[in-house]
């Protein structure tokens, strides 16, 4: 008999094992299968198979929506009496009702309780499910990467639990919210759970929920080794809170730090909130987080990782260290995490200052103070530093101090505080500090006759004849912009103008800003469109190219940038105000409605715009721009007025002197 | 159980499972061992950008070959390479177009056939897999071998872009991605080296909507081809999908204005046939005949997938709780218009 080689090595090898006898369950490959197999049974009396139920309504886009299960899904009965943890792809915050399929095949009913809104899971009610198992969580403490993973379903047979087995990737994903396993994971068994060798339950599985799931929907991760479930442990603490019907949100501090670094920077407060959890706990701006609920701070990360896990509602420990140096004291707020936070409403002094000196460590200057306003009636002048602002709301006239070395940091204690309340500012003159009080006033809308003189930030004045028109941008910058440039070294507030598309713009055009960009000291950049006919997507990214070219050429004020345009150029700034960011703090527009479904985003401290709106050509575009208005005010933006001049030319003057106070506090 | 006949594909083979073939390996040598028997397919292809290469399985020393029915075959010249890098032209022998298989034969003796599983294995067994996944076995490179475990055995439900696929009998659904191009026509071997099944086409499950890993069982591999060898021709019998009006039974379902429009009984006859089966306002269909549907269109359709004549049964919610109303024998169209005067 002629073997080929292949069967000859299956049949020698299979004699070696079988002399050894029949002990399989002592080969590694069958003992793990049969442990596989002996932790699905532990779990899968407790797995039941979740149908879908299209929306409530007959109308609307319910049932429609994405992320929602067309298909068959998967549970786990946490509590014999009835009560089934479920996704909420499953069963969608529109659904009413869900059906519930037992290992033994029979449909029952079920009704949502309450929802996890972060981790997306939802707890339904049905009639006590005797026949499950009790199950038993695995504590989050004891998982590591790398152990045994084996997900069980029901999507597949509502009668056979399915399985499919890995290992845990990773114990933290969405900010401590999930854990992840390469086990294979999909709508399919979305809700039932993720269990280790033992059979004990480590999580739901569940898409990614939360943040970075925005960036890729969860749903669309299946089949590429990667899943997530939320750990049942933390499923657990809040059973009570679901059952009793309660959805629980993201729980809101409201506080955000001086460094940009989002991880790795210092967890010094740089502002909070007014009518935050953090205001009504105490919390100031300049206080140092050091623990949350215990566990050590020392950067930014630790802080988020300690509250993105919590709800609204929930209580935390923050612990913070207040003041400088050695003269720091430990201070415990005990904050109730919030749902959403109040609009916010800007108050401000009324005072222009000067742009941070990077150099010295000398608190912010009072550069102009605003004829009229709260700073001039409370006597400020401008000359002045901020060496410390103090609330006087009852609660802090204990004596305790902000200080306030940076434009940042006074900003950032404004933030906090509403119109109408009243500060003590400790003014610097010389040597001399005096204390001033002064009552907030709420955020102005339109643009001040008189403005900063242009050699108030010890630029040179020196009129119209001292500002010049350059050329921005090299040789491979097919349209470069015209930048009108007033004389001096003090960094100066920038204004861009997009006018009627019409190709490069040319040096007469400039020159009809000169006149206003030296009256208000203000750096204008006029970019040309690539299309003569319109403005096009190709011509944003040239935007903030230009403005650092400019800044190469002249110190830019980054906290005093504006978007301005008319008709077509206003529609094409304010797609460039989105594109720019946090970045620009001003739009302008005129004969320019806001751009159908263009997303605005609520006024917070560091995003407020002041907006001018003008133009109403025919009655359509009245109602619209009243719209528009009505919707800016609504989100907390300040809106103010751009009268049309009507003859063709821009509204130079107006524009240049409302950037020059765009930086108004 | 694999039928007696099957056995003929292997009879060389008894001999190797009487000495203990049902013994368990260690994975390395299942996985050499597995490859032996499966062989890269070279054929037609580039059409619309499809891949032209798959996977086969040796079945008998003799040179019978299985494989996925496939636009592969669709050529003048269809290349097998074995394990060992010899290159065979082979022959069609025949298609069973719902299990979607062929057979294949080339002009060899002696080849590794590869030792089929007795019996229908479990969720949760472990598994290899051999493939040309990619078609990244070049020259006399051997199929990929990758590892997982069955995840659910359960009837086929799945879509071939609009169309229902032919196959609706049992598949082994895996929990690794096998739905790789070549991959199709590859292995599915147990711990010991035994075949479990054939990887199948690519395929949308039509209950989730994810697409497939999936596995025909070997007793069905080996009932088809056993009578594709024996010339017997095998006939699709298309399903009745037409959508049955449940108006005719005097149930007024909600306007169907949505993709997914819940439905909601929005009246129901007097006298009529719902009405005798207790149906009423407002309850919301969530099963037909025992399966779940989702949609008003989902429910009309599977009352039409039900053969005339067979017992109609529709499960609905009422006031949180599951109501089964029977509804006596699914009468035709004709039927169901003549006696139901006062439908609307």
């Amino acid at each position: 008999m002629n073997w080929p080689l292949g069967m000859l090595s299956l049949v020698m090898a299979s004699m070696v094992v079988a002399v050894g006898g029949a002990a399989n369950a002592g080969e590694p490959t069958l003992a793990e299968e049969a442990a596989f197999r002996a932790a699905v049974g532990q779990v899968a009396g407790a797995v039941v198979r979740i149908e879908p139920v299209a929306g409530a309504t007959v109308t609307g886009a319910a049932g429609e929506e994405a992320g929602v299960a067309s298909g068959p899904s998967t549970g786990l009965v946490v509590d014999p009496a009835g009560l089934v943890v479920a996704t909420t792809f499953a069963v969608p915050e529109t659904a009413r009702e869900a059906v519930v399929v037992l290992a033994d095949g029979r449909r029952v009913a079920a009704k949502p309780l309450g929802r996890d809104v972060p981790r997306g899971i939802v707890l339904l009610k049905t009639d006590p499910i005797p026949a499950a198992p009790a199950i038993e969580p695995v504590p989050r403490d004891l998982l590591a990467p790398g152990q045994w993973t084996i997900a069980v379903g029901r999507g597949w047979s509502a009668t056979e639990p399915s399985v499919s087995v890995g290992i845990l990737s990773a114990v933290d994903r969405g900010w401590g919210l999930a854990v992840q396993t390469d086990a294979a994971v999909s709508p399919m068994n979305y809700g039932g759970p993720l269990i280790d060798i033992a059979g004990r339950v480590i999580g739901v599985v569940a898409p990614l929920p939360a943040e970075p799931a925005k960036m890729m929907r969860g749903t669309e991760l299946y089949d590429a080794g990667i899943g997530f479930a939320v750990p049942l442990e933390d499923l657990l603490a809040v059973l009570p809170r679901l059952a009793a019907g309660e959805s629980l949100a993201s729980g809101i501090l409201g506080i955000s730090y001086r460094s940009r670094d989002a991880i790795n920077g210092a967890p010094v407060i740089a502002s909070v909130r007014q009518g935050s959890p953090a205001a009504r706990a105490g919390l100031r701006p300049g206080d140092r987080i050091v623990a949350v609920d215990g566990r050590p701070v020392r950067r930014i990360a630790d802080a988020r990782h300690a509250v993105a896990p919590r709800h609204a509602g929930d209580v935390i420990d923050v612990e913070v260290d207040r003041g400088r140096g050695d003269e720091a004291t430990r201070v415990t707020a005990r904050p109730a995490l919030a749902a959403a936070l109040p609009p916010w409403r800007r108050a401000i002094l009324g005072v222009v200052v000067a742009a941070d000196d990077e150099d010295d460590d000398e608190p912010t200057r009072i550069e102009w103070v605003m004829p009229g306003g709260a700073a001039d009636r409370a006597g400020v002048t401008a000359g002045c530093r901020v060496a410390s602002l103090v609330p006087l709301d009852g609660a802090s006239v204990d004596g305790d101090v902000v200080e306030t070395p940076s434009n940042a940091a006074l900003a950032g204690a404004l933030a906090g505080l509403e119109p109408g309340g009243k500060v003590r500012l400790g003014l610097r003159r010389g040597d001399d500090v005096t204390a001033t009080d002064v009552v907030l006033e709420e955020m102005i809308r339109e643009v001040p006759d008189e403005v900063p003189p242009p050699s108030a930030g010890g630029g040179v004045g020196g009129g119209v004849d001292a500002v010049r028109v350059a050329r921005l941008g090299g040789a491979d910058v097919a349209v470069p912009p015209l930048a009108v440039i007033p004389a001096g070294r003090s960094p100066v507030p920038v204004l861009i103008w997009f006018g009627s598309p019409h190709g490069a713009v040319d040096e007469a055009e400039a020159t009809a800003w000169k006149g206003a960009a030296a009256a208000a000291g203000v750096a204008v950049i006029l970019p040309g469109s690539r299309d003569r006919r319109e403005w096009s997507g190709d011509d944003i990214g040239g935007v903030a190219r230009a403005i650092e070219s400019l800044h190469a050429l002249r110190p830019l004020d980054a906290s005093r940038v504006a978007v301005a345009g008319r008709g077509p150029g206003g529609v094409f700034a304010w797609l460039v105000a989105d594109r720019l960011g946090t970045a620009c703090r001003g739009v302008a527009v005129c004969d320019a409605p806001l751009p159908r479904r263009f997303e605005i985003d609520d006024a917070e401290p560091g995003t407020a715009k002041w907006m001018l709106l003008g133009g109403s050509r025919d009655d359509d575009a009245a109602r619209r721009l009243l719209a528009d208005r009505d919707r800016l005010a609504r989100a907390g933006h300040a809106v103010g007025t751009l009268a049309d001049l009507g003859d063709g030319g821009p509204p130079a003057a107006l524009l240049c002197r409302w950037a020059a106070v765009l930086g108004l506090l | 159980m694999i039928p007696c006949r099957a056995m003929v594909f292997v009879g060389a083979l008894l001999v190797a499972r009487a000495v203990g073939a049902a013994t368990e390996s260690s994975p390395q040598l299942v996985a050499a061992t597995a490859a032996h028997s499966v062989v890269k397919i070279y054929g037609a292809g580039g059409l619309r950008g499809l891949e032209a290469y798959q996977s086969g399985i040796i079945l008998s020393p003799d040179g019978r070959i299985a494989t996925a029915m496939s636009t592969v075959l669709d050529s003048e010249g269809i290349d097998c390479v074995l394990d060992d890098g010899r290159r065979f032209e082979a022959t069609l022998l025949g298609v069973d177009p719902r299990r979607e298989l062929a057979v294949l034969t080339i002009d060899a003796a002696d080849l590794p056939a590869a030792v089929p599983a007795e019996e229908r294995a479990a969720a949760g067994t472990r598994v290899l897999a051999v493939s040309n996944m990619f078609g990244v076995a070049v020259g006399d490179e051997r199929a990929s071998v990758q590892r997982g475990v069955i995840a659910s055995v359960v009837p086929l439900e799945a879509r071939r872009g609009a169309a229902d696929a032919p196959y609706t009998g049992t598949v082994y659904v895996l929990d690794f991605t096998t739905n790789n191009p070549g991959s199709p026509g590859g292995a599915i071997v147990d711990s010991r080296g035994r075949l479990l099944g054939m990887i199948g086409k690519e395929l949308r499950s039509s209950a989730g909507g994810i697409w497939l890993n999936y596995a025909l069982p070997v007793d069905e591999l080996l009932a088809g081809s056993e009578a594709i060898v024996a010339g017997r021709s095998v006939a699709v019998a298309a399903a009745d999908t037409t959508p049955f009006d449940l108006g005719l039974l005097g149930i007024v379902l909600v306007p169907d204005l949505l993709d997914r429009t819940p439905p909601f009984v929005e009246a129901v006859v007097p006298g009529s046939t719902g009405a005798r089966a207790g149906l009423a306002a407002d309850d919301l269909l969530i099963a037909v005949g025992g399966r779940a549907v989702g949609s008003r269109a989902a429910a009309e359709r599977a009352v039409g997938a039900i053969p005339a004549g067979d017992p109609l049964r529709l499960s609905v919610i009422r006031k949180g709780k599951v109501v089964d109303c029977e509804l006596g024998p699914r009468p035709t169209v004709a039927e169901g218009r003549a006696p139901q005067g006062a439908a609307p």
